[in-house]
């Protein structure tokens, strides 16, 4: 039952790949996110080359995204015009990310790169995550009420030029913020192989303060588009997507988001939140800690020794 | 990213002692099983049978050593060093050129067949193998022993060294095993060459030399070629031919997967 990989140039049990692919496409379409930040270690545990990993799975995003963002789009939960000056963030992002990790790949620091990044932005919206769902569930147990949250942006947002109308969103800000909201993303999503969406989505909500029913929507638009270019360019320019690979992710990875999007109608939010906030929280702690246990195999070898 | 076979790697060994006294003389004949490995998408690895047989009439008795040698490439290696209490990448060391593939099998240990400096000479055992030098080296008088190889690396040359053999021995890429030729009758010997799913493709090289008390008489080469076939190599011939087109169709992939699987699962 095991496939030669034409990229990745080692062997895998296919059938558990297929496994894989639809449990994280489970937890994707519960949760609402892209399922990245899961899948890169997985598959790194499982022994495909670390940067194989990271490109082939931003195809699987783009996958996944897509699905949701048909059904998205039918709700016209979308605001399709933020969503493409963040999307032009994106390619921006993509294009700086995609070039700072062949070169970081040549310093033969990739690899911290990538510890460190989970570590931070992981650890930081898992704990956020974490205390704000808690903290809501905590109230409703104890029947509160939840304390009116001020919808106020911040207001550096109103001081800065090229404003913009975004009326399904509710907003009329510049166009900076949302643009750089994707730039960064996109960075990371070269980085990490994520779409970003656990960033977007706290960002648009509570710094943008858009419209919370086009805030998902508009998330995944804008993945999908910077996961293409990010796939685009790391096959051009790295030769690291294994199309295989990513294939046989998505066969799993579309039918497991489909199952967990239905699932997720019978949970509350703020309970969906904090299992999310804990996956991610754990996933950001298990990714850091090769930085600070000592490692049994001091040397290693760095890739990009035929570039 | 492919690079072309480089060439064999120069083997300087004297061509084996013939005195013409000798009308017998010592020889070693042998050939493979397979001398074509084709990667394919149910490649697991591959195990081939080198046979040979040895030609002694004289009494003294005769060593068999295989070496198989992968394709030559660039390694880089990086250490792990702690600073402020974590763990960091050193800077990479380039080591020019040490091969993908590496074994050696043998009637007896390596160090009883022949001595260290002859072992060194021909480059046969992993503790004799040719890894070039990083690219920092250069060469000075120390100790009064002229053209010694220092590097930035200084101590610890050694240690990069080890770690690039133990690396590539435990993904099975490196491999020395004493007792891996095996006599199945007078004269008549074979070994196994076995190929882990991670061997590089290429022209691999095979030596077999027979030792005569430490000294090598007799020397066969031959050649074995890894090479992907079937769709495996199509899709990586278009991945790295056509990088750019390959990343699109990639993309279209995907987000046709997901469009197909949304209307498969709304008709429901």
């Amino acid at each position: 039952m095991d496939i030669y990989l034409p990229i990745a140039e080692v062997s895998v049990n296919w059938p558990l790949l297929v496994l894989l692919g639809a449990a994280v496409g489970f937890v994707s379409g519960l949760f609402g996110i892209g399922g990245g930040f899961l899948m890169a270690p997985i598959l790194i545990f499982l022994g495909i080359p670390p940067s194989v990993a990271v490109a082939s799975q931003a195809s699987h995003v783009v996958a996944s995204s897509t699905s949701g963002v048909i059904s998205y789009a039918g709700q016209k939960a979308i605001d399709f015009r933020i969503g493409a000056v963040m999307a032009g963030g994106g390619i921006l992002g993509a294009l700086l990310g995609v070039e700072l990790f062949r070169y970081l790949r040549l310093l033969g620091q990739a690899d911290l790169a990538v510890a460190l990044s989970y570590l931070l932005f992981l650890g930081a919206i898992g704990v956020l995550m974490l205390y704000e769902s808690l903290g809501q569930i905590l109230r409703r147990v104890r029947g509160e009420v939840t304390p009116h949250k001020e919808r106020r942006r911040p207001l550096w947002l109103y001081g800065l030029p090229l404003r913009m109308r975004f009326p399904r969103s509710g907003l009329y800000i510049s166009a900076i913020p949302p643009f750089a909201l994707g730039t960064f993303a996109g960075v990371l999503s070269a980085i990490m192989g994520v779409g970003g969406g656990f960033i977007l989505v706290p960002a648009m909500l509570y710094i943008l303060r858009m419209k919370a029913g086009v805030v998902v929507g508009t998330s995944l638009f804008q993945i999908i588009v910077t996961t293409a270019m990010t796939t685009i360019l790391q096959a051009g320019r790295n030769q690291t997507v294994d199309i295989v690979l990513s294939t046989i992710l998505l066969l799993g990875g579309v039918v497991g988001a489909q199952y967990g999007a239905r699932l997720s109608g019978r949970f509350r939010a703020e309970e969906l939140r904090a299992v999310l906030g804990l996956i991610v929280l754990l996933v950001g702690i298990q990714m850091g800690l090769e930085l600070f246990v000592r490692p049994s195999e001091l040397f290693a070898l760095a890739p990009g020794a035929v570039d | 990213m492919q690079v072309l076979p480089p060439p064999p790697p120069a083997v300087t060994a004297p061509a084996p002692d013939r005195s013409a006294s000798t009308v017998d003389e010592v020889r070693v004949a042998a050939a493979l099983t397979d001398a074509r490995v084709m990667v394919d998408s149910g490649f697991r690895g591959a195990s081939i049978v080198l046979y040979g047989a040895v030609f002694n009439p004289s009494d003294t008795p005769a060593d068999v050593v295989v070496v198989v040698r992968g394709p030559d490439a660039p390694v880089r290696l990086v250490k792990k060093t702690r600073n402020m209490g974590v763990w960091l990448n050193s800077r990479p060391v380039l080591f020019e050129g040490a091969p993908g593939f590496y074994m050696t099998a043998s009637t007896r240990p390596l160090g009883d067949i022949a001595e260290f400096g002859q072992l060194r000479r021909l480059g046969v055992g992993l503790d004799h193998l040719r890894i070039n030098a990083p690219e920092e080296s250069r060469t000075v008088t120390r100790y009064g022993v002229k053209d010694v190889v220092v590097s930035r690396l200084g101590e610890d040359y050694l240690d990069w060294r080890r770690a690039v053999i133990r690396l590539r021995e435990a993904a099975a890429l490196y491999n020395g095993d004493p007792d891996g030729v095996e006599f199945v009758d007078e004269g008549l010997f074979r070994a196994e060459v076995e190929l882990p799913t991670v061997a590089p493709t290429g022209k691999y090289f095979a030596e077999v030399w027979l030792f005569q008390e430490g000294e090598p008489v007799s020397v066969s080469n031959l050649t074995l070629t890894v090479e992907k076939v079937g769709l495996e190599r199509d899709i990586y011939e278009f991945a790295h031919r056509r990088p750019w087109s390959y990343g699109i169709l990639c993309v279209v992939l995907a987000a046709f997967t997901g469009w197909g699987a949304s209307r498969v699962f709304r008709r429901e």
